[in-house]
Order: C-alpha cells, then structure tokens, then sequence
C-alpha cells in the first residue's frame, strides 16, 4: 500500500522537477529578508517616503503597520479566536518570513484594471483598510484620507502599487480567495497557502485521554509538520524597507511579477531556517499538553479509598494522586499506625474540602465525592438499622455472641478458591495487619515493586480499614456481586454473617491488571503484556469500579503515547488519504471536473487496498491494532468508549 | 460580512451549478450554508449497484478548518447502505471526516471519496459494533469523532 501511496506522490510530483530551477536560492543575497530589529519606528518610516508613487504618506496611524502593502494583522476572513502568537506572527512577517495578511480579492479576472483590482478588495475587516491615498502624497491631512478605493482611483492609476501587488493574484486553495502572487508555499509540497489560513492550522489540542500533541500536517500531502516558506517580492514597502533606498524600484509590472514563482524542485525541511512551522507561531504547545499531562497524571495516580464494612466496600474518597506527597504521608502514616488520614472515615466532606481547594478539580470528580458522601451515609443509615435489630434478635437469643466469623479478608487468599479468614472477634475490622494490602498485592501481582508501591499508597490503618487500589477493585467485584444475592450486609461492630465465598481469581485477575498497568507505566515496554482486563470486571456495573479502571486506563495509555509518538507518525503517514494536489496548481485554476476526477481516481486505486486489507484485518494499521489494544480492556468502561471503539475499527478510505 | 464558511461554500456551490457533481453524484438541496444534501449512487459494477442513498453534510462556521459532518440520511425512507463502516443511523468512519480532514477537500471531494468506499466494498455488512453505537450514538456524528480523536492513539 505504502508503494502505492509513494508512487502517487511521485506522479503529482513529477511535473515540478521538470522546472528545474531553484530560484529561491537564487535570489540575491542583499535581499535577505531583514531582521524583525530593523523595524523603523512610523515616523521615520512615513518621512522618508518620497517616491510619488509614494507607499505611503501621513497614514502614520496604520501605516506603521503596512509591509509590502500587507497588514501585520489579519483582515477578518477568519472569525474564530486568533490564538496564535501576534507578536511572532508580526514579526516573522516583517522579517519577510511570512507573507503579510493582505486584503483578499473575492474573484480575480486577468483583464482587470488597478481600480477593478482595488475594488475587488474584500472589505473583511472592521477596520477600513488604509493603503490607498489619493495623489497628493505626504500632507498630514491626509491621514484622514482613509478613503474607499473608490474614491482614491483619480489619476495615476496604473502606478498604483498597492493595486499592482494583485497583479496574477494566487487563489489559497483553502479559502478560495485570491491574493497577490507573493504568498506562502507549503514548505513540503510548496502549495500556496494565505497567511490567513495557515495561522488556522494548528495541532489538535490535547485532551486527557489523548496525550499526544502530533504537529500539524500539511492539507495538501498530509506531511508532518506543516510549514510555509515565503519569498518576498523584490522591493520592500512599509515596514522594513530600506530608508536611503527608495522602498519601490520598481513597481511590480503585471508582466513579471505572476511569473516569477518557479516550481521549487526541493523541499524544505521543517527545520530549515527559511521555514515557518505551525508550531512556531504557537509555541504554547509545548506548555499545553505538559498541562493537560500533568493533569492527566495526577488523575491517574489517585486511587479510590475504600472502606471496609462487613463485607462491604465502601468508597469513602479518592486520593489526591499527588503521589509524592502521598507518599511521605504514607510514611509518617505508617509510622504512626494511622493517624491522620483517619479523618477519612468521617466520609467524604472533608475530601470534598480538599477537592474544592484543588485548582484543575473538574466538576466530574465532584460530583463523584457527592455520589461516594451520599453512598456512605445511606450505607451507615442502613446499617445502624440492622444493628439495632440485631442487637435486639441478640438480646433474645444471648447464646450467639462471640461465636462466629469476621468479616471476609479473603483477599489474602491466593488461587486456593474461596476462602474466609476468620477474625477472632468483634473488633477485627480495626486490627487487620496494616499491611494487608501490601501483602495482597504483592503476592497477587508478582510482586512487582512499583505494584506494590502503589497500592500502599491509600492504605488507611484506620479503624474501618480502606484499601489499595488494587484490593478494593478485587473484592468489590466480588461483593457487588455476592450483594445482589441478597446477603445482609454486616453493621459495624458486630461479628457478623458468614462472609461470602470470595473469588479470589476474579481478584488475582484484577490485581494483575492493575499491576499491569502500574508496571506498564514505570516500563511503557512491557506495553505489551498488559492483560485485558478480567471478564468479570467487563461486566461489572459499579461505577467506583469503573472510575478505577479508567483511571488506570488512562494512565496506561499515556506512557505508551509518549513513547510511541514518533514512530507512529511516520508510520501513520502513507495511510493519509492522497489529496488531489492537482486542484491547487497555481498555473491552471481549479476546476471541479479536474479535481474530482483526480480525486476519483486517487482515492479508487487506493481503495482496492483498504477493501482488501480491512477484511483480512479489522485493523490495518500499527496505530488501530494499537487502539485494540486499548479498546478491549476500555470496553467495559462506558458507552462513550464504546462509541469510540466503533470508530477505531474504521479505517482511513485508502487503507 | 460573511464568514469564511459561508464564502467558501458559496463558491463551492457556484462551482457546482456552473460546471455540475462529479458522476454519480447530484446535488440535492443547498439552501443554505448549513445543511447540504447530495444524492450518491456508485458507478459501475458494484455491491451497491443501482442504489441511490443521500449524504447530508452540515457545516459550522470554521468550515473549511474544521471538517463537515457529514452522515448518510435515514429519514424520508431514504436508508444507509450497508458497509462495514457505515453505521444503520447513517454516521460513517471515514478518518478524512475526522482526524484527517484537510481543508483542501471539499464538498464534492468527500462524496467523491465515499462513492469510492461504497465501490470498493467487497461484502455487505453493517459495522461489528453497529447496535451498540447506534443505540448512543449522539446526533452530530462529529461528536463521535471527537472521542474518537481522544482515545485512537
């Protein structure tokens, strides 16, 4: 496929090289373009102007933003936030790095005279664009001459520079206005492109669940890491022009100016000096997804702390996931046998607290404490009721009292089957061996350290005793399931009911995951081995559980993406889907018989391969067998997955 | 004054009245810069041959930059084909639709593209996962695409 795909390119290719001239590098060195510190200031600027077919005259008020009869600031084709660095946008246009946002012409017709051109000028923006002056150059008064090229056509029309930039005016095939022949060209594929709509192109933003901030590929040939390369025309005007030469030589002719783009033969690299890239006019980026990753992050690293009542499980809050300060409180914690963290078992205000007073706590989360609180309450409602009643069933029957069993610790079992532990009286809940999930955990996830590491993190020695991770998941499937058979559920204090048998492979299997995860996290190569997630986890319906398993899921995915990036792109890349390069030739204008054929028969001997491969392989590249990967031990998270699962299993339209 | 969306669909749309859809594929209704529907039939010898279904493309006002949602309409007995990445409530997986849409295309480069996935399906069948992702699929199929840009990668 990938061979195919190679030699498309080639074809479209082709016909540049037959050019065969380079005439960037050829062209003269006095004309490098100037650096953003020769900007003069306006007055200057508009002083020494004094060529009668001035540039400029007293429009000091705009002027000082005018270079080569372009503006610094976008004319208003585009309505949506304009996020991207103003200063370094301006500056690289003063540099002539990047053609000026000039006025697009709405239709572009050979034959047009300078006042057909002027007229033609779509009036975008807000602001009435100030180029055009009438003939009496240099009088301050005219400042106020921000006429409507109407009004400036008079005389001397055909030396009217600013109309004579539009002469063989480019159509930007992206948003199908014309503009003077100097503009942008793909870095790659040196396709036109307005500055207009290059400053739209951006990577996707990050989100938390997908870490990877890929650059932003090229519309026309989907190359990675879009950039333009600029040539400016061969006078300067405005800003940056030369003070002691005049600023216009020699205005543009009609004759010379279309013709002086040659089709590069080379491509520049993204990284090559005369190149703009998407992400050097947005050079947050960088800043934006480490923030949505460190967020990310520190959601993954919190775990649901449950409490142990009876059989029962009870989330009683989540931790912070700052790890690191988890951790030194997990040491004193375990110091001290369990102080301060005891406060938790109040419930969950005092975590709703401290959700409050965390910047970047999203509402989800919450609303998750609220669900946890209500739980908990009703939870304790419920048994209080029950112990009442037991106690008076007991006050009647005096015998039973300390006889029997504990509540289930079987998470300490290993595959030996069902199995209870037995305490040996009421208090037992407030006893248990500190360690317990320690000890759980390690065994049943092969000891792996940062396994174990994990899971001491939430433990809570308090009397209620709450869990790691990894042993709240293992018995909550259990007890949500041995709950819905009925069983009464145990008050507080009491010995209670015969703990119900205990699936310790469910739990065994749960824990692995989770120490997967861990595991997959510290070493994103062992990414492979990650277990999907027990059957019986898929089809649990608790929803603390599946707050827990997405976190991990999350957390899993994010080291795996971070790693993988690289090769994935370029990986990715034959698959795009080859984009009709023909329609945007500068030299014969688009027309939609061309394009769609061009487009048929591209996407038509592309698709031959998708049909083929997508029987044999649901997912034929790298990248979807990887989201399987994901997908399957997601599945039980939620519809929403779900709904994405379904559109991982579709492939690109040429494969 | 009219956004860029608005602009470029009209002159899409002047181009195709002045010089017609590609083959096979005619433009419905354009009554606005909203909602665009085409009728698509595949040309020649194929799975689908003989079969008329209508496309729905819904543009938001940063169109070109964001991409058209784009479905197959199920209502006014019109149906979806049966592809394996065409769901039964019209919404299809078509990356160019999500994650690799380029500005560059256009209104009748994607009818183009899905008359050509149309052609080159081999065999009948709806998507695995068809039920459940009907059952909650939301309204705007981009929206799909959305948690699918998430979680692909």
């Amino acid at each position: 496929m990938s061979r195919d795909r190679a030699a498309v390119r080639e074809l479209v290719i082709a016909p540049w090289t037959k050019h065969g001239t380079t005439d960037y590098d050829g062209r003269g060195t006095d004309l490098t373009p100037s650096s953003p510190a020769l900007v003069l200031p306006p007055f200057s600027f508009s002083l020494l102007c004094t060529m009668g077919n001035t540039s400029s005259s007293g429009g000091r008020g705009h002027h000082d933003e005018s270079v080569d009869y372009g503006s610094l600031v976008p004319q208003g084709v585009y309505t949506g936030p304009r996020d991207w660095n103003h200063a370094i946008v301006s500056q690289l246009i003063v540099a002539r790095k990047l053609a000026p946002f000039y006025r697009p012409l709405e239709d572009y017709e050979e034959s047009w005279d300078d006042d057909q051109l002027l007229a033609a000028r779509k009036e975008l923006n807000p602001r009435p664009e100030n180029s055009e002056q009438p003939s009496r150059s240099d009088s301050i008064h005219s400042l106020s001459s921000k006429s409507s090229s109407k009004r400036s056509i008079p005389n001397r029309e055909q030396a009217r520079p600013e109309a004579a930039v539009y002469r063989g005016a480019m159509e930007c095939p992206i948003c199908f206005l014309y503009y003077p022949s100097n503009i942008n060209r793909s870095r790659c594929c040196d396709q036109a492109i307005c500055t207009e709509c290059f400053v739209q192109i951006k990577r996707n933003e990050p989100t938390a669940t997908h870490l990877v901030s890929e650059p932003a590929a090229c519309p026309f040939c989907v190359q990675d890491n879009f950039g333009i390369v600029y040539r400016p025309p061969l006078w300067k005007a405005g800003i940056g022009s030369d003070a002691s030469a005049p600023s216009w030589p020699e205005p543009p002719k009609e004759s010379t100016q279309p013709l002086t783009h040659r089709r590069r033969q080379k491509s520049y690299s993204a990284d090559s000096p005369e190149v703009v890239t998407t992400d050097q006019i947005r050079p947050d980026w960088e800043s934006k997804l480490a923030a949505v990753r460190a967020a990310v992050a520190r959601r993954a690293n919190r775990r649901i702390v449950m409490r142990q009542v009876g059989d029962r499980l009870i989330p009683v809050g989540v931790t912070s996931g700052r790890i690191h300060a988890l951790n030194s409180e997990e040491v004193a914690e375990a110091a001290e046998g369990g102080g301060s963290r005891r406060r938790r078992r109040h419930g969950g205000n005092s975590q709703l607290e401290q959700f409050m007073s965390i910047p970047g706590q999203d509402l989800e989360e919450l609303m998750l404490m609220e669900a946890m609180r209500l739980s908990l309450i009703e939870h304790e409602e419920q048994q209080r009721k029950e112990a009442e009643e037991k106690r008076k069933q007991e006050e009647e029957d005096a015998a039973a009292t300390n006889a029997r069993g504990s509540p289930s610790e079987t998470g300490t079992s290993h595959v030996s089957g069902p199995q209870t532990i037995s305490g040996s009286g009421s208090s037992t809940l407030a006893t248990l061996p500190s360690n317990l999930s320690v000890q759980f955990s390690s065994e049943a996830s092969l000891a792996a350290p940062s396994a174990s590491q994990q899971s001491r993190e939430p433990l809570n020695t308090g009397k209620p005793n709450s869990r790691s991770n990894s042993r709240s998941r293992a018995s909550a499937f259990t007890t949500d399931h041995e709950s819905s058979n009925g069983e009464p559920s145990n008050s507080r204090n009491q010995r209670t009911t015969n703990p119900p048998p205990f699936s310790a492979l469910n739990a065994a299997l749960a824990s692995a995951s989770t120490a997967a995860a861990i595991l997959g996290n510290s070493q994103s190569s062992n990414q492979e081995a990650h277990t999907p997630v027990s059957p019986t986890a898929r089809e649990s319906t608790n929803p603390f559980l599946v707050m827990a398993q997405k976190e991990e899921q999350t957390r899993n995915l994010s080291p795996h993406n971070l790693t993988q990036t690289a090769p994935t792109s370029s990986d990715d890349h034959p698959q795009r889907p080859p984009v009709p390069l023909k329609l945007s030739t500068p030299s014969s204008p688009r027309t939609s018989q061309d394009r769609s054929d061009h487009g048929l028969n591209d996407q038509l001997s592309s698709h031959g391969h998708l049909a083929s491969a997508s029987n044999s392989e649901p997912f034929p590249s790298s990248q979807k067998r990887k989201s399987q990967l994901g997908a399957e031990s997601e599945q039980e998270c939620n519809d929403l997955m779900s709904r994405d699962n379904g559109q991982r299993v579709t492939s690109p339209p040429d494969g | 004054m009219a956004s860029i969306a608005a602009r470029r669909l009209g002159k899409e749309l002047k181009e195709i009245h002045s010089e017609g859809c590609p083959v096979g594929i005619n433009l419905v209704k354009a009554d606005d810069f909203e909602t665009w529907w085409f009728t698509i039939e595949v040309m020649g010898e194929s799975e689908y041959k003989g079969e008329v279904y209508t496309l729905q493309f819904r543009f938001d006002g940063q169109y070109p930059i964001s991409s058209p949602a784009v479905q197959f309409v199920i209502t006014d007995g019109r149906q979806a084909p049966i592809h394996p990445h065409v769901y039964s409530n019209g919404h299809i997986c078509a990356s160019i639709l999500g994650n690799e849409w380029s500005p560059v295309l256009s209104v009748t480069a994607v009818c183009v593209t899905l008359q050509s996935m149309l052609a080159s399906c081999k065999k009948k069948e709806r998507p695995a996962d068809n039920d459940r992702y009907v059952r909650h699929a939301p309204d705007n199929p981009k929206k799909t695409q959305f948690h699918y840009d998430d979680d692909t990668v």
